[in-house]
């Protein structure tokens, strides 16, 4: 039973995962459509679209190192 | 499996044991017991010289040779005309200040922001990018081989310079000491550049929205405030665990060799695996460059977001 952490270490990490690419995989799908339809646009698409991606990813980085906070140190 | 685990673990632990142990010592810094220049305390502060303090100094050095000094020579002329390694940073500090701080920060504070973001920019990179390159364990390589100086056994510490270098070619942005640092520093830019555009007070009333009903301020003033501490622990964060993560990554599956030869007892194991492992790492290695340039590149866009917010105050 003392191991019962690492268990939740990897069901953890794998929801960050799940969530991290839910939301890059909808950033991009619609960046991509949007420069689909309005090509000129392409420029503003992707620097509205750049930072909501740096801060989603810093949140996913965020909970990959509680996640191995919680195996270090217990 | 259980007997030659045993057997293995009465002589000095399993290889398994060893993997993780060898792959933190490789990201982490060195010992503070043993630093690889013991240097005496001032005023309470440990001055001695860690591998990542060592590899501090290297980017230093690096960046003021190959951008400082290039620089200052190319002012001192009469007539400025960029050539060779001058066109490059010309381009670099163009796209810095063009792309990243112009947008976000706006024209008129362009030029006071712009040399922090750069330093921010070329020192990031500089570090980022050393980190990638394995130049201790090249000088470990010669040690052991060419010099013949034995690694110490584990759990003795190793008092040989090079050797208490290996498990190096560390990424200084890797330490969280490192990052947290230049965190401060976009921290405390935030609020000289929101007391420069604003006055000190008005940068403090401007953290929340004006003109709401009072019982919104009661939730909204602690979240504001939490928001101003988060923002640099992102920063912190996000910079030092992706330098560690392809590390560890890489390392990770380097070691597969090691545990793959100890599981099947057979050194033909470890050489099948390392078909596959290492050109898996070589392909993360390339993965890793791309993340080199983003990460250099999200730390300078985010610090220059975080300012102009203080700036550019929407509400």
């Amino acid at each position: 039973m003392e191991n019962l952490h690492l268990f939740g270490v990897g069901i953890g990490l794998g929801l960050i995962v799940i969530g991290a690419g839910i939301g890059i995989g909808r950033l991009a799908a619609s960046a991509a459509e949007g420069i689909a339809r309005q090509p000129e646009a392409s420029d503003k698409i992707t620097a509205a679209v750049n930072l909501p991606l740096f801060l989603l990813e810093g949140v996913a980085i965020l909970g990959e190192v509680f996640a191995l906070l919680i195996v270090l140190m217990k | 499996m259980s007997t030659a685990a045993e057997q293995s673990h009465t002589a000095g632990g399993s290889v398994l044991d060893q993997v993780g142990e060898n792959i933190i010592r490789h990201v982490s810094n060195s010992s503070l017991d043993h630093p690889l220049i013991q240097l005496p305390n001032i005023w309470g502060i440990d001055l001695s010289v860690s591998k990542h303090v060592l590899m501090l100094w290297i980017v230093a050095v690096l960046v003021a040779c190959s951008v400082i000094i290039p620089i200052r020579k190319y002012l001192q002329q009469d007539k400025p005309q960029p050539k060779g390694w001058m066109n490059v940073i010309e381009a670099v500090v163009k796209f810095i200040r063009d792309s990243i701080v112009k947008p976000n920060i706006g024209p008129k504070f362009t030029d006071t922001w712009a040399p922090m973001i750069l330093t921010f920019f070329f020192f990031i990179l500089f570090a980022n990018g050393i980190g990638l390159l394995p130049i201790f364990d090249i000088l470990g390589a010669f040690n052991r081989f060419i010099l013949d100086i034995p690694a110490a056994p584990p759990g003795v510490e190793d008092h040989n310079f090079i050797n208490s270098l290996l498990h190096g070619g560390a990424t200084v942005t890797g330490n969280f000491n490192v990052t947290a640092a230049l965190a401060m520093i976009t921290f405390f830019a935030i609020m000289v550049a929101g007391s420069r555009a604003h006055g000190f007070i008005n940068h403090w009333k401007n953290l929340a929205p004006h003109g709401l009903a009072w019982p919104v301020y009661i939730i909204l003033i602690p979240i504001e405030i939490i928001g101003m501490f988060v923002k640099p622990f992102a920063l912190t964060m996000r910079l030092a665990a992706n330098m560690t993560g392809g590390h560890i990554a890489i390392l990770a599956i380097l070691s597969f060799m090691a545990i793959f030869a100890e599981m099947f007892h057979s050194t033909m194991a470890g050489m099948g695996v390392a078909l596959f492992s290492v050109p898996l790492a070589a392909a993360i290695s390339g993965l890793e460059i791309i993340v080199v340039l983003v990460q250099t590149y999200v730390f300078t866009l985010l610090s220059a977001v975080f300012i102009g917010m203080a700036i550019n105050v929407h509400h």
